[in-house]
């Protein structure tokens, strides 16, 4: 059976996707995500080797325990307000990273804007002075 | 089984790019990359890299269907055959062949096309025609005016050597995207790029010095350049005395087009006229590239002419890197034209109204009673649907419900048919209105040689076999001759080459043995003839071996923006999509990306008219109205309104005038007004 | 050898995205980003040298293989640290991650090959010689010929 600490877990559903027997449910809508963690009686572990935040650990069957449900509320991305992350996600991320490398040369804290406006952000920067150069030569 | 790799030329665009389908199981499971192709290098754009998504897909059509009511039954192909046959057949007893028109495909192989219009001669009809005559019948009748030859004068890679590109009225960076490799190749080495379009369009990117005329006012510019020219002495004088005539004349009449007049009439400043025209004039070697910017007006031929015109009097014709470069739209409709489905000429560009033309092709047909003087145009057929005079009607893939302009005239005028034939690989609007469906092969399931607008032909390989019932074009076409009485004994693509090969000069040597890896360019007319990149470099086909220079007068479109439609419509492609649109709104991964009609608005226009980006509008001209999406823009200038003819929208708007000559219609000058929908 | 954009040839035809899509049976690691009417570029994978992708992977799926940023799906399980690690948004999990591999088994990345306009490129070093040469020539000839 697992055991899950939810100061540990980070939402991610790294578990529920290497469950061999859908024992780890997982369900999403627009701005929260649950993982809902089925009793089992396998002696596999392969969601406690897998979890990244190693909130998970394997104990012995209770049947009087209660399945255990996490909901986590979705980060809203800064610029468009997309739903794209849980919080512990991106602190993990921030936590993961050197300090140089979480802000871009903008001084933006790119972590906190979706993947989205991520990759449009990078293709302003990209075609900026082109398209000012573009602009002056043919108003 | 192992992986087989099957050369074939991509059936979108006329740029010819060839590549390799993967077959596995006698299934086409991927594209390869053909590096060593002399017009792509082994590029292929958007839709080339989806080309495959039509072969399988859902709508294709497997059986013949014959029209029950309105739904449809599926035949059988003898049925189906002797009811087309009984059909034509009927039509042409009861009042003569000339109530039958036929349209062939400038998506089909050059065998097929010349048997289609050998089917429609051979039963006395002379109404066979094709797309070209929306795309680019002026350039066919211009061209063979003024230099004696329709087709590219200069291959495609061949524009990496020029020092001057002066693009008119050609957004190739979205409909021929291979070409615009070329260009920035000019361009590394110091290419000065010249771009005019009503719009800004991608191509415009590439540009050093962007003209942003007025829709319809391309001779005003183009003989103002022309002025600018001659009044600076940057014209090529030995050139105009050893190869042209008619200089004088022309010379005279442009001296009215003062770059101060033409601005007023184009909208371009006077001075970036000045700098395109001493650009061009100047370089070493200057090449002109356009499309239907060009031709799709009422002064399609006129504009035709004022280009060459342009490139004659500079001497800018006949050496690398420079030409008359008119970039074509199907990928085979170069060689529709060559093969003779045109109602002015018979295969190899024989005028319909020479009597040696019907005496040459009497003889080497065998046939009496072959139709002598040009027939119906595709756009006359259409009319003469409506009014009676045609009466059947054999359409092989295409598409004029939503290709021809003023589409709600052109279906009312196919349903007056008695009899309608749609040969197609899916039903397509035109198929919905057909009496007998058949379907046909798509490009990859049969061979035969498709002729790109470098003027090269190439033979594309068969991959795989038709789906259900389906039957290549060729197939269809000789078994129903054969119902109608015809000898279309052929065993197959190279069968009909050979023919070709016999009556064709331009194409004498371009035998199915000779068809390598990358064809041949024509004219080739022995088997020992290396091909001909590059036209007119020995002087012209015309009289004295000279090109024919002669004044074209600006004349205004047929509509202009007035007080009840005060916006001017111009239409085109998006990089996406191709032509009617039948292939690639059913293309997942081209459709996702651009997937509605849209409509670009100036910004300032749309204010006044309190419409938002993304808004719901309707268009309305004289014609009809429809709906799209509004994309507000600055790349079009304030009064000026664009949509692209990819969806049947679009057509409903356009005018069914066309140039006097050539029988284009003006689908790029419509006047129109746009509301928001509540 | 990762795959270098020259923003100047970019023509916004969508080719790559169409094509990498289609190689990587559905599942594309490229977007053109068009720039209002006056440029595009294709946003993919710059195969970092310091790649933050790498450095939030738990499971070593994600890691560094010379200058490529290389993935080994059989190690992946799909948590989406990646997704969220990647400073230009170009790495997706679809219940797996998935990202640029520079086509590994092709020789030339696909992209590559198939840009009508040759704006991508695997050598860096040529395609920037080529950019300076045509800028020089822009400046000396001022458009003009």
């Amino acid at each position: 059976m697992i055991k899950v600490d939810k100061n540990l877990c980070l939402g991610c559903f790294s578990c529920s996707n290497v469950c061999p027997n859908q024992n780890i449910v997982r369900e999403e809508t627009e701005d929260k995500r649950s993982i809902h963690w089925k009793k089992c009686k396998e002696e596999c572990d392969l969601c406690v080797e897998f979890c990244p935040g190693k909130a998970l650990s394997l104990v012995p069957f209770d049947p009087a325990c209660e399945e255990p449900t996490l909901t986590f509320d979705l980060v809203a991305c800064k610029i468009c307000g997309a739903r794209y992350a849980t919080e512990p996600m991106l602190r993990r991320i921030e936590a993961s990273l050197p300090r140089e490398l979480q802000k871009d040369s903008t001084g933006l804290a790119w972590i906190w804007v979706c993947p989205v406006c991520r990759r449009k952000i990078e293709a302003e920067r990209a075609t900026k002075q082109m398209v000012l150069g573009r602009s002056r030569a043919n108003p | 089984m192992p992986k087989v790799l099957v050369p074939t030329v991509c059936p979108y665009c006329a740029a010819g790019c060839g590549f390799f389908i993967a077959v596995e199981k006698e299934r086409a499971t991927g594209i390869e990359y053909m590096p060593a192709h002399p017009a792509s290098e082994g590029a292929l754009c958007s839709k080339g890299n989806a080309a495959l998504e039509v072969l399988y897909h859902e709508d294709r059509l497997i059986h013949p269907l014959k029209r029950k009511g309105d739904s449809w039954t599926r035949i059988s192909w003898e049925e189906a055959l002797d009811l087309v046959a009984r059909g034509i057949h009927g039509a042409m007893k009861e009042r003569g062949p000339d109530v039958v028109g036929f349209l062939s495909s400038s998506k089909c192989t050059n065998e097929e096309n010349y048997l289609i219009q050998k089917l429609a001669r051979s039963l006395g009809s002379a109404n066979i025609d094709n797309c070209a005559r929306l795309c680019h019948a002026p350039s066919v009748v211009g061209l063979n005016r003024t230099l004696g030859a329709a087709g590219m004068t200069n291959p495609i890679a061949d524009l990496a050597n020029s020092k001057c590109i002066f693009v008119i009225g050609s957004n190739l960076a979205e409909n021929h995207p291979v070409i615009s490799r070329w260009i920035h190749k000019a361009k590394d080495a110091g290419a000065v790029v010249i771009v005019a379009d009503p719009r800004l369009t991608h191509t415009s990117w590439m540009a050093d010095v962007l003209l942003q005329l007025k829709p319809g006012t391309d001779v005003a510019l183009l003989n103002g350049m022309a002025h600018v020219i001659i009044k600076e002495g940057l014209q090529d004088d030995l050139y105009i005395s050893k190869c042209t005539s008619g200089y004088e004349a022309l010379a005279e009449d442009l001296k009215d087009y003062t770059p101060e007049k033409v601005s007023e009439i184009t909208g371009v400043p006077a001075g970036e006229i000045i700098r395109a025209a001493r650009s061009f004039a100047i370089s070493p070697a200057s090449a002109v590239v356009y499309s239907m910017g060009i031709t799709q007006h009422t002064t399609g031929t006129d504009n035709v002419q004022a280009v060459a015109n342009l490139a004659l009097i500079c001497g800018h014709v006949g050496r690398p890197g420079t030409g008359v470069l008119p970039l074509r739209g199907q990928n085979n409709v170069q060689g529709a034209c060559d093969m003779g489905a045109l109602a002015e000429f018979y295969p190899g560009y024989r005028r319909a109204d020479d009597p040696e033309t019907i005496r040459f092709f009497s003889r080497a047909w065998n046939s009496t009673g072959l139709p002598a003087g040009r027939g119906l145009t595709a756009t006359e057929m259409i009319c003469a649907a409506a009014s009676g005079e045609v009466k059947a009607m054999y359409i092989v893939g295409e598409d004029p419900a939503n290709s021809d302009p003023s589409s709600n005239f052109t279906r009312d005028a196919l349903e007056n048919l008695d009899f309608l034939v749609v040969q197609d690989i899916f039903m397509t609007a035109t198929a919905q209105l057909a009496d007998v469906v058949l379907p046909a092969a798509a490009w990859a399931e049969k061979e035969g040689t498709y002729t790109s607008t470098e003027r090269r032909v190439q033979w594309s390989h068969k991959a795989i076999e038709p789906p259900g019932d389906a039957r290549s074009d060729l197939d269809i076409v000789c078994n129903l001759a054969q119902r109608l009485g015809l000898d279309f004994s052929y065993a197959g693509a190279a069968d009909v080459l050979a023919e070709i090969n016999s009556l064709v000069p331009a194409y004498g040597g371009i035998t199915r043995e000779r068809l390598g890896d990358f064809g041949l360019v024509w004219p080739c007319p022995t088997a020992e003839h290396p091909g001909t990149p590059i036209l007119h470099s020995q002087g012209f086909k015309l009289k004295d071996g000279r090109a024919s220079l002669g004044p074209v007068k600006y004349r205004p479109a047929a509509e202009d923006a007035s007080w009840e439609y005060p916006l001017v419509l111009t239409t085109g492609r998006v990089t996406v999509h191709h032509n009617a649109g039948s292939m690639t709104r059913r293309s997942p991964s081209l459709i996702e990306r651009e997937p509605d009609l849209f409509v670009e608005i100036n910004m300032a226009d749309a204010a006044k008219l309190r419409i938002a980006d993304g808004d719901e509008v309707t268009i309305t001209t004289p014609r009809g109205e429809t709906t799209a999406n509004a994309r507000l823009t600055d790349s079009v200038k304030r009064g000026v309104v664009f949509m692209p003819f990819h969806f049947p929208g679009t057509n409903i708007l356009t005018a069914d005038v066309t140039d006097p000559e050539a029988r284009i219609p003006e689908f790029k000058v419509s006047a129109c007004r746009i509301a928001r929908r509540n | 050898m990762p795959v270098y954009v020259d923003i100047s040839r970019c023509i916004g035809c969508r080719s790559c995205e169409v094509a990498c899509k289609r190689v990587h049976g559905g599942k594309g690691h490229v977007n053109v980003h068009m720039a209002g009417d006056r440029a595009s570029v294709p946003i993919f994978c710059h195969h970092c040298e310091e790649a933050t992708c790498t450095m939030a992977c738990f499971s070593g799926a994600l890691y560094k293989d010379g200058e490529r940023t290389a993935f080994a799906v059989e190690k992946c399980t799909g948590c989406g640290l990646c997704r969220l690690a990647c400073p230009f948004g170009v790495v997706w999990t679809d219940k797996l991650a998935h990202k640029c591999d520079l086509c590994q088994g092709r020789e030339t990345p696909t992209c590559v090959v198939t840009c009508p306009a040759n704006a991508l490129s695997t050598d860096f070093e040529a395609a920037s010689k080529r950019a300076r040469t045509r800028a020089a020539l822009v400046a000396a000839y001022g458009g003009r010929v």
